[in-house]
């Protein structure tokens, strides 16, 4: 049986993450973006994004992908997603001009068969929206997962379609694409599919929400939530992969965006939100767990303190600074002398005038009064603590995320303050 | 949240206190001649906002670039009833007007966690109003009139439970209890001072006074320490500052035990290398200003 093509429009990272899934499965893409540099450089297999893979399986797979400025080349697809980002604004509103011209430009392209499936993050109601005479239009729901994304991408739990009519078969090259991926399919009318993916990441929010609560309890009380965490995941009504972390709020944009469409959608049709709201104020007030720690030991009883800063990206494997705590933090520390070093985004995103590009984690220690690890990437786990301590003027560690081991830290001579512990 | 115009701290041509008699209003005069800023410093002996004429002569007082700080008000110990409510809205109307005619550069306005529900335990300055009592109304009444005022940048400040030497107040707290300590040798709670409250010196609510005053900041912000603490935990503090002879008396409890705590996240933002007086040094500070033998 020939494979369909499969087209992919937008090459933004959902878009180029899907692209490279697709194609490592067996499937010919064609990859279509406007911006000329864009899709010359991912020709050259340059990389704008940082994800785990992501390159070898592009250079694997060069001979399945073809990147393309130009429409037309959509039209030899059998299935095309739109998958270009939604941007948002401040408050996490969805701007969805550019993906609605987008799938008009596409759908002029497409052959009367073609099947379109909208892969991007949208409202519910956006693709009954967009439904046309003669279109077979799907919605699918994506669960990328910045850092985690090609593994996401090629080994999905489920995949949710959201369709016109859910009891009808899906076409034959669109099931067939599914197919390859192994796992559940579960067809839905658009709205429920739309709404699945907003439900997945309430639920996240939900339990990460929780966890911050309760971390926040457990440093006030003598408690320690690492300790409560395993008694939890053994619970089969939570389990072993809820997202029980503590952490500093809500970053990224998607879940944030998520969060305001529910609060848009509860208000315009009289529902209860006040949980998600709550969600959101409890974010907010997490994400300064470090500038509030930091006023408290370091800042309103050190002259002039320098303030070292691992990390800038919003997580780990990634460059994206979308919402990231450390630029949060940054920005509210502008009076201060900075050290800052992230393995892939480069110091000039911090917004602070007087900040130092530290060439290397050790380097960005020397002289300072309190070393702040605001990204969790992999390779600050390896540090040479008794190297840092010396380095620093005052071997203080604020480590929100847990890098270090509290032991660890005390045994080199470090205060050490993480999220869910009382302070030493 | 509060934005501050000045990035860089400047001194204000002119800053006029309204209630600068007050135990707060003092305070900040003090401060204020520290920092060489030129004060006018107006009392109820020197303008009765509750006059006719207060209007006009406040006016003729007042310059365009000036910055007003109004602390003026009828305190509860005052009174808590309808007339005094009505005559604190009388005295903010007196500064309204003059300030309509004369503008300002910048307008301090200070409220009160009154404003604040009772229930609340942790207080930010998302926090909804919802005042309880004619004296809460009557400040965020007072806000609105401010905020009312065209061309008028506005700065609200809500302190907290305010401590210090020079407090005339006798409200329950710090202030309370060493008087108390001093004259009786003894301290008696409301059941056994269980109660959680952020305090805040006096000394600290002036400074950060004068750096709004000097960033020219606009908006609202909570001024509070951050840190509560029960009653219990101050009078034992007061308690040891007299050697330890005064008596922690506890009572049957009549009242549900309330908290409050307040997030400063805002207040750290704003001015992230401010040094608060903790309120144990601040106990120690008024005890050593005060005469204090059993």
């Amino acid at each position: 049986m020939t494979l369909p093509i499969i087209g992919f429009a937008g090459m933004s990272h959902l878009g180029l993450i899907s692209a490279v899934a697709a194609a490592e499965k067996g499937f010919d893409t064609i990859c279509y973006d406007p911006d000329s540099q864009q899709i010359a450089k991912l020709a050259r297999n340059e990389l704008s994004i940082v994800e785990p893979d992501l390159y070898e399986l592009l250079e694997k797979n060069q001979s399945r992908i073809k990147f393309s400025e130009d429409l037309q080349e959509l039209t030899t697809c059998d299935l095309v997603y739109i998958a270009v980002d939604v941007p948002t604004d401040d408050l996490a509103q969805s701007d969805l001009k550019p993906i609605n011209s987008l799938v008009s430009q596409v759908d002029a392209n497409l052959g009367s068969d073609a099947v379109m499936v909208i892969l991007s993050q949208v409202p519910p109601g956006f693709t009954r929206e967009h439904l046309r005479n003669g279109r077979q239009i799907y919605c699918q729901v994506e669960t990328l997962i910045f850092g985690q994304a090609i593994a996401r991408a090629l080994y999905p739990e489920r995949t949710i379609v959201g369709c016109a009519e859910p009891s009808n078969s899906l076409p034959q090259a669109f099931a067939q694409f599914l197919d390859s991926f192994g796992c559940p399919i579960l067809p839905m009318r658009y709205e429920s599919a739309e709404l699945a993916k907003i439900s997945i990441n309430m639920c996240l929010v939900a339990s990460v929400s929780v966890a911050n609560t309760l971390a926040e309890l457990c440093e006030n009380i003598g408690a320690d939530w690492s300790e409560i965490v395993p008694a939890l995941k053994l619970d089969k009504r939570i389990g072993q992969y809820a997202y029980l972390a503590p952490g500093l709020g809500i970053s990224g944009g998607n879940l944030e965006r998520d969060l305001a469409t529910v609060c848009n959608l509860a208000d315009q049709n009289g529902t209860d939100s006040g949980v998600v709201r709550a969600w959101v104020a409890n974010s907010h007030h997490r994400r300064d767990w470090v500038l509030r720690t930091l006023h408290q030991g370091t800042l309103s009883k050190v002259d002039d303190p320098v303030i070292t800063v691992l990390g800038l990206a919003y997580k780990q494997d990634t460059n994206s600074t979308k919402n990231s705590p450390s630029i949060a933090l940054l920005e509210n520390l502008t009076p201060f002398q900075v050290r800052v070093f992230d393995p892939v985004v480069p110091a000039s995103a911090a917004p602070n005038p007087r900040c130092h590009a530290a060439e290397s984690e050790y380097e960005a220690c020397d002289g300072s009064d309190v070393l702040v690890v605001m990204t969790p990437w992999a390779q600050f786990k390896q540090l040479d603590l008794l190297k840092v301590a010396k380095r620093m003027r005052d071997p203080v560690i604020l480590d929100p995320y847990g890098v270090f081991q509290a032991k660890a830290c005390r045994d080199a001579g470090l205060s050490y303050h993480t999220l869910g512990v009382p302070a030493e | 949240m509060i934005i501050h115009t000045n990035q860089e701290p400047t001194k204000p041509p002119r800053a006029v206190l309204l209630g600068a008699t007050g135990f707060i209003g003092a305070a900040i005069q003090q401060q204020l001649n520290s920092a060489a800023i030129t004060t006018v410093a107006l009392g109820s002996a020197d303008i009765n906002l509750l006059d006719s004429a207060a209007s006009d002569r406040l006016g003729e007082i007042l310059r365009p670039d000036d910055s007003v700080v109004v602390l003026a008000a009828l305190t509860p110990d005052k009174g808590r009833d309808i007339a005094t409510l009505m005559k604190n809205l009388a005295m903010m109307q007196t500064v309204c007007a003059a300030l309509e005619k004369s503008g300002c550069g910048h307008l301090v306005y200070f409220s009160s966690d009154a404003i604040y529900g009772t229930e609340v335990s942790q207080v930010t300055e998302e926090t909804p109003v919802a005042a309880q009592d004619l004296y809460g109304t009557m400040h965020y009444t007072r806000e609105i009139m401010a905020r009312s005022l065209a061309a008028v940048p506005v700065l609200v400040l809500r302190p907290t439970v305010v401590y210090g030497r020079d407090d005339t107040h006798n409200s329950y707290g710090p202030n309370r209890f060493r008087k108390a300590a001093q004259t009786d040798g003894k301290i008696t709670l409301f059941g056994g001072g269980e109660e959680t409250r952020d305090h805040i010196h006096v000394d600290d609510v002036a400074a950060l006074t004068i750096r709004c005053l000097l960033h020219r900041s606009t908006g609202m912000l909570n001024v509070a320490t951050g840190v509560s603490t029960s009653f219990y935990e101050v009078a034992e503090t007061i308690s040891k500052q007299f050697g330890g002879g005064v008596e922690v008396i506890t009572t049957p409890r009549a009242n549900p035990i309330t908290h409050r705590h307040y997030d400063p996240t805002n207040l750290i933002k704003a001015f992230p290398d401010f040094s608060f007086i903790s309120l144990k040094d601040g106990i120690a500070r008024v005890h050593e200003g005060s005469a204090n033998t059993l």
